[in-house]
């Protein structure tokens, strides 16, 4: 295991470990959001518990996570979709809470059923902080897979790049700062452009200005 | 066919609208005229049942108002369109609980957007219109379910006035061709004469109607005309005198 050499492997590893964490946290993170932001009661339900959570950093969980779950993947997972799950769920209960109260009278004019109330007003509403949240939370959350596989962990590339320093590999340390570099890059474009697709009818202020 | 008897309005001490008593026949076009805070547009608010806390009684048909109905469309003071949805899609948002086939439906829409003169525009986002078609389109969603009556609560006020006059007049032509009643709040004299058969006058502290004006001129009328400038000068009476009997008042800062 410590001398292995399968790049593709664990680049996989790694890909798979914040993928898997990212749909799980950020549809709890939407799911809730939503949940709380529907209603008061299940906002006070929650508010308690993830405003207590959310002040240990997802660094301090690790070493907990991985005595419950092992050194895999799963601990792995767990801890980065809570990352994500939070400035997600925070968000979205905001930004539902600031939707324009004019479309929500709007809706009741035109009778729309609460179903509808949602999907055509308010989640297209909060859709651009959604958006940004994600990029956001999708960036800090690759950086701590990093983090983690070099705490705990026998694959992937946090592992890759710790196992370099440690052995003096400067050529194989270099090699996964570019590569994890590109990953990041694209997550994030991909995200971009997903998010350009969605809110194609926005227009702001779109930056040139002369 | 809309009968308001002794609606009453309060916010805490505050009354916003007090007594407020008037009728509207079927097909009727009724605009109620006042200076800002005379209670217009919180009556009208009581109309559309976007506001239930009032005393007095709202009826439409014989049947009390509760809540908001497809019955009663409304224009807002600003056109108020999804900002995500495209004018096509805006419109027809207002018919997505209508009991209609969705042929009927694609009908109804196409049909409501030649009415007001946005065919060809279906696919644009709101972004992109002016503030004139803006609200012609949310003029179209208001009128697209066939409401019984439609409710306008300064549609115009915030269009420049050429664009506005030119509103005026679709708004005539929509109006004789849909017989549908209107009630229409503004604070622009010349609008209230050029449409209504009727003219209620509002005053505030309370706001409380202060006169009933029926305008039995034909249409369309001549904004230059005698008549025309008659009228408005009954209706300027109307919201002069108010001012007039009013004792001093003490103006205070809140």
């Amino acid at each position: 295991m410590l001398f292995k050499q399968d790049l593709l492997w664990d680049i996989w590893a790694s890909v798979f470990i914040i993928g898997q964490a990212f749909v799980y946290g950020a549809l709890l993170g939407v799911g809730l959001g939503f949940a709380a932001g529907l209603s008061h009661r299940v906002e006070l339900l929650f508010s308690g518990t993830i405003n207590t959570i959310r002040h240990i950093p997802s660094v301090a969980w690790i070493p907990l996570v991985v005595v419950w779950l092992g050194l895999g993947a799963p601990a792995k997972i767990v801890v980065i979709a809570k990352s994500i799950f939070i400035p997600v769920f925070l968000n979205t209960l905001q930004a539902i809470r600031g939707v324009d109260h004019n479309f929500i009278e709007l809706a009741q004019a035109l009778k729309l059923s609460k179903r509808q109330l949602i999907r055509r007003v308010i989640l297209p509403a909060i859709l651009p902080v959604i958006m940004v949240t994600l990029r956001y939370s999708a960036g800090l959350a690759w950086a701590l897979v990093v983090i983690a596989e070099g705490i705990s962990g026998l694959e992937g590339m946090g592992f890759l790049i710790f196992r370099a320093q440690n052995l003096l590999m400067t050529d194989q340390l270099l090699v996964c700062m570019v590569l994890i570099g590109v990953i990041g890059y694209a997550l994030d474009r991909l995200l971009y452009m997903a998010q350009r697709r969605l809110l194609r009818w926005q227009r702001g202020f779109g930056g040139s200005y002369a | 066919m809309l009968e308001v008897r002794g609606a009453t309005r309060r916010f805490g001490n505050l009354v916003a609208l007090q007594d407020a008593t008037l009728s509207v026949d079927e097909g009727e076009f009724v605009t109620i005229v006042g200076a800002s805070g005379c209670g217009k547009t919180t009556l009208l608010r009581l109309i559309a049942g976007l506001d239930q806390d009032y005393t007095g009684e709202i009826t439409l048909r014989g049947q009390r108002i509760v809540g908001t109905s497809l019955e009663r469309g409304i224009v807002f003071q600003e056109p108020r369109l999804l900002p995500w949805l495209t004018l096509w899609d805006n419109i027809a948002i207002a018919l997505d609980n209508a009991p209609l086939s969705t042929a009927a439906k694609k009908d109804a829409i196409t049909a409501q957007i030649a009415l007001v003169g946005l065919t060809g525009f279906e696919k644009a986002y709101p972004a992109a219109l002016s503030g004139g078609m803006a609200q012609r389109a949310a003029i179209a969603r208001a009128l697209v379910g066939h409401p019984s009556i439609l409710l306008l609560d300064e549609p115009l006020g915030a269009l420049d006035a050429i664009t506005r006059m030119r509103l005026q007049e679709e708004l005539l032509r929509i109006w004789r061709h849909e017989r549908v009643s209107m009630i229409l709040v503004t604070h622009d004299v010349e609008e209230a004469v050029f449409l209504s058969q009727k003219i209620v006058v509002m005053d505030s502290s309370p706001g409380h109607v202060t006169a009933n004006i029926a305008l039995d001129l034909p249409f369309p009328r001549d904004r230059s005309s005698a008549e025309f400038g008659a009228f408005k000068r009954q209706i300027f009476d109307a919201l002069h005198d108010n001012a007039a009997v009013k004792p001093p008042e003490i103006e205070y800062l809140i």
